[in-house]
């Protein structure tokens, strides 16, 4: 049976509408077809033909119908019908299509942003954790949060020590006078309390981070001990830089080297046996059940006083340099503090240079 | 009763002691064991919980000094009690590990630590009749 030729009328004012075929690239499903039994082809087949005003034969579409005269009846509509609920997929297609592209554009400038991190961490020297560390790895935002406030407040903190080394050097030259000297120390020991504050707060949030030493250089990292520098090793490097000292400042110094070392020896032997807690709470149990047994959940709350031991840690530096502080004359301080400062520049630079001097290929 | 460190060899003291750090171990048995009285009988005593590992590093650091301490591990169920009981004896909070010196109580992990390096810990110590020469 063959359409009215009305028709081909109603088809001209539908010219302005997209062709059908984008549907199907988009993944529309034809949802909103009222009649079931026509399929997405014979709808595609009829519009098309419309388009292009051509004669449409009844037959390509009834025959693949079982309802033909049912729809002959009211051919009209239907087709009316089927064209308004093309529109309205064509303009979601569109929407779904824009907003889909939108996330390809943040997903594309997200990747820049962090290629540029990258490229800058390899350039400091930093180390930018290979596919085997997973300490980034599946962590709750909050701890992501935690370590990129520190991170930046890590930044700030080194720039404000980097300007304290020059102050120091310039007045140590300067030969200003002691009351003012004073105060540069006392900044100086304030702001590595800070340092320790920020340490503890981030090992909170994710220990192993404070831990590996990832915000740290290469050489730096290289004398980490429980997150950070060793006492003793550091009295070692820079009492040598304070000479002269009194035979009374250099017992008291002596003595102070002597019971940093104790206390790091108790730590560390308390790391020691906090690792064969771990251990032996993950193998407790006959193994041989897979993983998914209480064991690990055990052995993770032994793990939270690892926690304690990077704060015992940070509290024995803190300690380390409030005494010293009171061993050394002002000026003896401000000497041994830029001596630090500088130290610690140059373990940055080792780190920079081993990072670009050539290798020999493998 | 809690078993004193006297009454065992010394080798096996030791021995016993290895795995808590160093120092003699108590044991408390029974509910009714006086925590005052080995606070006041011995001259340095930490109590910890069984296990735990600052208590260990508590010991390591008395135990290099020349400090044979007391050590009293404390199991999970009687923690509770336990902390009360010195809270008690003390007159105020106790934390563990916890470390009593001369039968008072001189503090945690950090109280150690800090006076160790001011160079304060050795004549309390001494004072305490923990330590000679």
């Amino acid at each position: 049976m063959d359409f009215p030729s009305t028709q081909f009328v109603s088809s001209q004012t539908m010219a302005t509408y997209e062709p059908i075929h984008q549907i199907g690239m988009w993944g529309e499903n034809f949802k909103s077809i009222s009649n079931p039994n026509i399929s997405a082809s014979v709808i595609v087949d009829v519009v098309n033909k419309l388009e292009n005003e051509s004669e449409t034969t009844s037959h390509e579409m009834l025959a693949s119908s079982s309802k033909h005269d049912q729809e002959a009846s009211k051919p009209f509509d239907k087709i009316q019908r089927r064209l308004a609920q093309n529109r309205e997929a064509a303009r979601k297609s569109r929407l779904r299509k824009k907003a889909y592209v939108q996330q390809l554009e943040n997903s594309r400038l997200k990747l820049i942003q962090l290629e540029q991190e990258l490229e800058r961490s390899r350039q400091q020297g930093l180390y930018v954790g290979g596919g085997l560390d997973t300490g980034h790895l599946g962590i709750s935002g909050a701890v992501n949060s935690g370590i990129a406030a520190f991170e930046l407040g890590y930044e700030r903190w080194m720039e404000e020590r980097n300007k304290q080394i020059c102050e120091l050097r310039s007045a140590l030259n300067a030969q200003i006078s002691d009351i003012e000297l004073r105060i540069l120390v006392e900044s100086g020991m304030s702001h590595y309390f800070e340092l320790f504050r920020m340490k503890s707060s981030v090992a909170k949030a994710d220990v192993f981070y404070v831990m590996s030493g990832k915000w740290k250089t290469s050489a730096e990292r290289f004398f980490s001990w429980i997150g950070g520098f060793r006492p003793s090793e550091l009295l070692k490097v820079l009492v040598p830089q304070i000479d002269p000292l009194t035979d009374q400042q250099i017992l008291d110094v002596c003595n102070l080297k002597q019971s940093c070392q104790q206390a790091e020896d108790a730590l560390s032997q308390g790391m020691e046996k906090l690792r064969e807690t771990v251990s032996a709470t993950l193998a407790s149990d006959q193994m041989g059940q897979g993983i998914y047994v209480p064991q690990v959940a055990m052995a993770m709350e032994k793990l939270e006083a690892l926690v304690r031991f990077v704060n015992q840690a940070d509290h024995l530096r803190q300690q380390t340099l409030q005494q010293m502080s009171y061993i050394l004359t002002t000026r003896q301080a401000a000497r041994g503090l830029l001596a630090l400062g500088e130290y610690i520049q140059r373990l940055q630079a080792l780190s920079t240079l081993w990072a670009n001097h050539p290798r020999k290929p493998a | 009763m809690a078993a004193a460190g006297g009454v065992r060899s010394r080798l096996h003291n030791f021995l016993e002691g290895a795995d808590i750090g160093g120092g003699r171990r108590l044991v408390i048995t029974g509910c009714k064991t006086s925590l005052k009285k080995l606070v006041v009988e011995n001259a340095v005593i930490v109590f910890g919980r069984r296990g735990c590992c600052m208590c260990h590093v508590v010991n390591r650091l008395l135990l290099g000094l020349g400090v044979n301490p007391a050590v009293c591990e404390v199991d999970e169920e009687k923690e509770e009690a336990v902390l009360n009981e010195l809270s008690i004896v003390n007159g105020g909070g106790i934390q563990f590990p916890a470390v009593f010196v001369g039968g008072k109580l001189f503090g945690g992990l950090d109280r150690v630590m800090s006076t160790h390096i001011t160079g304060e810990l050795v004549p309390i110590l001494k004072e305490a009749g923990a330590l000679w020469l």
